[in-house]
């Protein structure tokens, strides 16, 4: 493995597992009501909140190396930035809140699992996000961006798009 | 005294104790170095903060040794005081000294020292004081208890750190209505501790555990405004360096995240 190897993308899966199984476990638990599948809602959740404080941290290195110039590709790359860590304050939240239900011995509840559902929904928009960078721009792909390949000036510039539509109507001289 | 997780609430709030001040000196250091340290005692903050760390971080190991909770209790103090003493010197050197002294108030509490910020190393100081004495078997602090006593520290530390924000979002124009987030739950949670504190009321107690809960995600919402506000500068996180020292402060929103949740400990844990 390269020092540089981008960590991120590796990582992101080990939250995304963890927090959709935790929300799996807890919503079978709570229609079943099934302990074990409680149990293991719990732990999950645990191991989820503890892999994403790396996931973060990478994330913010992985855009120290990302070469990505103003466009569609930045914006994605800003709303994925700002999303980390709101995920994150979701996350840590909801893992307080499971480990009091699970301290307490209770079943976990209706708004519990809405609010872990809203968890999970905030980490599809972020992992779209990051899918979206990834394989559609090429972000920490070999740390380089698709869309900045080197220019050369001796390079044939591209060719400007052919405007089908029709020109415009110029008024006649004189007024209408 | 209640627990969590094995561990009662002082052993949670020296956790709290620890991560904070780690926040406190990033956020120092970025604005030192961004001065330059022109001043020695700009140093002071790492020094303080630094023995704060690793007496909290002994006390976390063994939160039974007299030793280790006379060393928090002292470190604790000094990080009180390196706050009040550093709050002197940034009116000083912010304010008095800059051309125009306190002619020009509006700008240099915008664009210098920021006034009120080395009073987070205060709060995190006292924070460590209460941890020290509770652990020691003490439940009051100079005839407070342990619990109104922490739930006034967090109470004046989130108003002190709405208003220090405040000062730096009408300096960033409020230019996203998310900037005005340091103005709400915060500010709320702060007015409605005395509350609680006069009336121990079933409501008020909802009330501020609700705002505190509020003001914990508020601080990651910050967290993650702050890091796309770096890069929306030109060049973004990739020129990390420049940006992060003219962008905004790195961690000071994880501070409201944090005090939140040492609140939330003195609610349910002390």
């Amino acid at each position: 493995m390269r020092r540089a190897a981008p960590l991120h993308p590796i990582l992101v899966h080990f939250t995304i597992a963890l927090t959709a199984t935790a929300l799996a476990f807890d919503l079978l638990g709570r229609v079943l009501h099934a302990p074990g599948l409680a149990v293991a809602g719990w732990w999950t959740l645990a191991f989820s909140a503890a892999a994403t404080v790396p996931t973060v941290a990478t994330g913010v290195v992985s855009r120290l190396g990302v070469d990505i110039g103003e466009g569609e590709a930045r914006a994605y790359l800003r709303l994925h930035m700002a999303l980390g860590p709101v995920f994150f304050g979701m996350l840590v939240a909801m893992t307080v809140w499971r480990a009091v239900l699970w301290t307490a011995g209770r079943e976990v509840g209706w708004w519990y699992l809405a609010a872990l559902g809203l968890t999970a929904a905030t980490m599809a928009v972020q992992g779209y996000l990051g899918g979206e960078l990834v394989y559609r721009w090429g972000a920490a792909v070999e740390g380089r961006h698709r869309d900045l390949r080197q220019r050369h000036a001796s390079d044939t510039p591209p060719r400007p798009r052919r405007d089908t539509r029709p020109e415009p109507a110029h008024p006649a001289p004189g007024g209408a | 005294m209640s627990t969590f997780l094995g561990w009662n609430g002082l052993r949670w709030l020296n956790a709290l104790t620890a991560i904070m001040v780690l926040l406190v000196m990033v956020d120092a250091f970025i604005g030192h170095y961004r001065s330059g340290f022109a001043v020695r005692a700009q140093y002071t903050p790492f020094l303080s903060g630094g023995a704060i760390l690793i007496a909290a971080v002994l006390a976390g190991i063994a939160p039974h040794e007299g030793w280790a909770l006379q060393l928090l209790l002292v470190t604790g103090a000094g990080g009180v005081l390196t706050g009040i003493v550093g709050a002197g010197y940034h009116h000083y050197y912010g304010i008095t000294s800059k051309p125009g002294g306190y002619g020009w108030l509006l700008h240099h509490l915008m664009h210098h020292a920021p006034p009120l910020a080395p009073f987070a190393l205060s709060a995190v100081g006292a924070l460590a004081v209460l941890v020290a004495t509770g652990l020691r078997g003490s439940g009051a602090v100079l005839g407070v208890p342990l619990r109104t006593a922490a739930l006034c520290v967090v109470a004046v530390t989130l108003a002190g750190a709405a208003l220090q924000a405040t000062l730096l979002h009408y300096r960033g124009a409020f230019n996203n209505p998310l900037m005005y987030a340091p103005l709400t739950t915060p500010v709320l949670s702060a007015a409605a501790v005395p509350w609680l504190i006069l009336t121990r009321g079933r409501w008020a107690l909802l009330s501020v555990t609700v705002l505190f809960e509020a003001t914990f995600l508020i601080g990651f919402v910050g967290l993650g405004m702050h890091l796309r506000g770096f890069d929306r500068m030109m060049g973004g996180l990739r020129v990390a360096l420049p940006n992060v020292l003219d962008g905004p402060a790195m961690t000071a929103p994880a501070l409201f995240s944090g005090f939140a949740a040492a609140g939330l400990t003195a609610l349910y844990l002390l």
